[in-house]
């Protein structure tokens, strides 16, 4: 029977996390540093607010550092740590969201029954038609769609999420978040091409 | 058009975080950083927070001196993993660069600050003395004072303190010892033998005829004048006067 690595093992997360157990204050630095352009990038585009950005990206990890304060050692340890970043994230940008109500001509309708043009065509839903130079047009389009399904797309499709993480980061079921996400590809790929300039 | 597949949506730009970003952090929850750098005293530990460096100590047992940090400021201190640009402002000041360094005086009394501020102004090759700080403070009583709020330095080296000495230009105290002291101020061209020929001497001052001013001996303007045909050391400012001498304007050798 061949050897078998664990998983564990190479998981930087996994070390990540035993050295928050061990002395939150000398670890933390890392933990900025692992995942600051992610959660920055992950805040901006849920935004759609390059500037405030910055300061939201701030916010997440002074809350991920009184959270973990308060956490017993072992609590600490076990814990997934992107998928509860990006809770944390998803809480601050969902505050401040509030304060930004999506645009009037959002792209996608939570009634289950988008438009023609965001029908599935047929086509892998894993191909993407799309310019080089069209990520302005992502944005724009991310930025269209409702706060439901928004979270789900980003983080499935922009940042590499798992189902799994996301549907535990967002508390929500599974099948839920697939079928978020699998709209947000619908109305993005949509948007791209009726916008193709 | 060309077609891309979802791996390219994957790769979209990200957005890239400013310099400041983690200092930022640090700062709301309370947190300060540490790193070891070179200096002319050796290793030493430079500590800083958003506002500035905070603490400046000879390099030793980590252990020790998060302990010193913690009992002065209050705060934890840990090491950095990252420079940032305070950390390495910081550094490039200890190997001589002509650079800005924020330096964060908040736990320093008003006094203490106006203080380490005055001798941030005195300049490579020269040396004040502790009345002279006094004096320039128009405190002409506090020397006491100014050599307590020295000896608290929490920046040393960033803030020369040991360019103030005593006023018959023995070097004093210093927190990395007055040896080190004198050192500093040698290898930063301060002649202190050509300064205690004229301090043996008797004299607190010395002159130029030529150039129609007098000095304190540790003037970064003096070692050039002491070979000078018009030098002349002087006992008191009434000689200076007698000589028709005005004070120099750099190192103001007497109240204006």
């Amino acid at each position: 029977m061949p050897l078998v690595a664990t998983v564990d093992c190479c998981d930087p997360d996994v070390e990540l996390a035993r050295a928050l157990a061990d002395d939150l204050d000398r670890a933390f630095e890392a933990l900025v540093i692992a995942y600051r352009v992610r959660i920055v990038t992950f805040v901006a585009r849920m935004l759609h607010d390059d500037a405030r950005a910055e300061e939201v990206g701030q916010d997440v990890f002074v809350r991920a550092y009184r959270a973990l304060q308060a956490y017993p050692a072992q609590r600490r340890e076990t814990l997934r740590l992107r998928p509860w970043l990006y809770t944390i994230a998803r809480n601050l940008t969902r505050n401040a969201f509030r304060d930004a109500l999506p645009p009037a001509d959002s792209l996608d309708y939570d009634d289950g029954n988008p438009t023609a043009a965001l029908v599935d065509d047929g086509s892998a839903p894993e191909t993407l038609v799309l310019r080089s130079e069209a990520w302005q047009s992502v944005g724009e389009a991310v930025s269209r769609l409702s706060a439901a399904i928004r979270p789900a797309f980003v983080m499935r499709y922009l940042d590499d999420l798992s189902y799994d993480e996301i549907a535990e980061s967002l508390d929500q079921p599974l099948g839920t978040v697939k079928a978020s996400a699998h709209r947000g590809l619908l109305a993005v790929r949509a948007y791209l091409e009726n916008n193709d300039g | 058009m060309g077609e891309t597949n979802l791996g390219a949506l994957r790769s979209a730009p990200s957005r890239p975080v400013g310099p400041d970003f983690t200092a930022a952090v640090f700062a709301r929850i309370g947190l300060d950083r540490y790193v070891s750098a070179a200096s002319a005293v050796g290793e030493v530990f430079i500590a800083w927070r958003s506002d500035g460096v905070s603490a400046l100590r000879i390099a030793g047992d980590p252990a020790t001196f998060e302990t010193w940090y913690g009992e002065r400021f209050g705060r934890r201190v840990v090491p950095a993993l990252e420079e940032d640009p305070i950390s390495a402002a910081a550094q490039a000041k200890l190997r001589g660069e002509d650079v800005e360094v924020p330096i964060d005086l908040g736990e320093c009394s008003p006094f203490e600050r106006r203080v380490l501020e005055k001798a941030a102004e005195i300049t490579r090759c020269n040396a004040r003395p502790y009345s002279w700080v006094a004096r320039e403070l128009g405190q002409p009583d506090a020397t006491r004072a100014v050599g307590n709020a020295l000896g608290r330095n929490p920046v040393p080296l960033l803030i020369p303190c040991h360019r103030v000495i005593r006023t018959d230009c023995t070097v004093g105290g210093y927190v990395f010892g007055s040896a080190t002291k004198r050192t500093l101020l040698e290898e930063e061209g301060l002649d202190f033998a050509a300064i205690e020929r004229v301090t043996n001497g008797g004299f607190r001052y010395i002159g130029d005829d030529e150039d129609g001013v007098f000095c304190l001996p540790t003037c970064g303007t003096v070692a050039t004048r002491m070979g000078s045909p018009g030098f002349v050391a002087l006992r008191s400012a009434d000689e200076a006067h007698a000589h028709g001498l005005r004070p120099c304007s750099s190192c103001r050798p007497i109240a204006a």
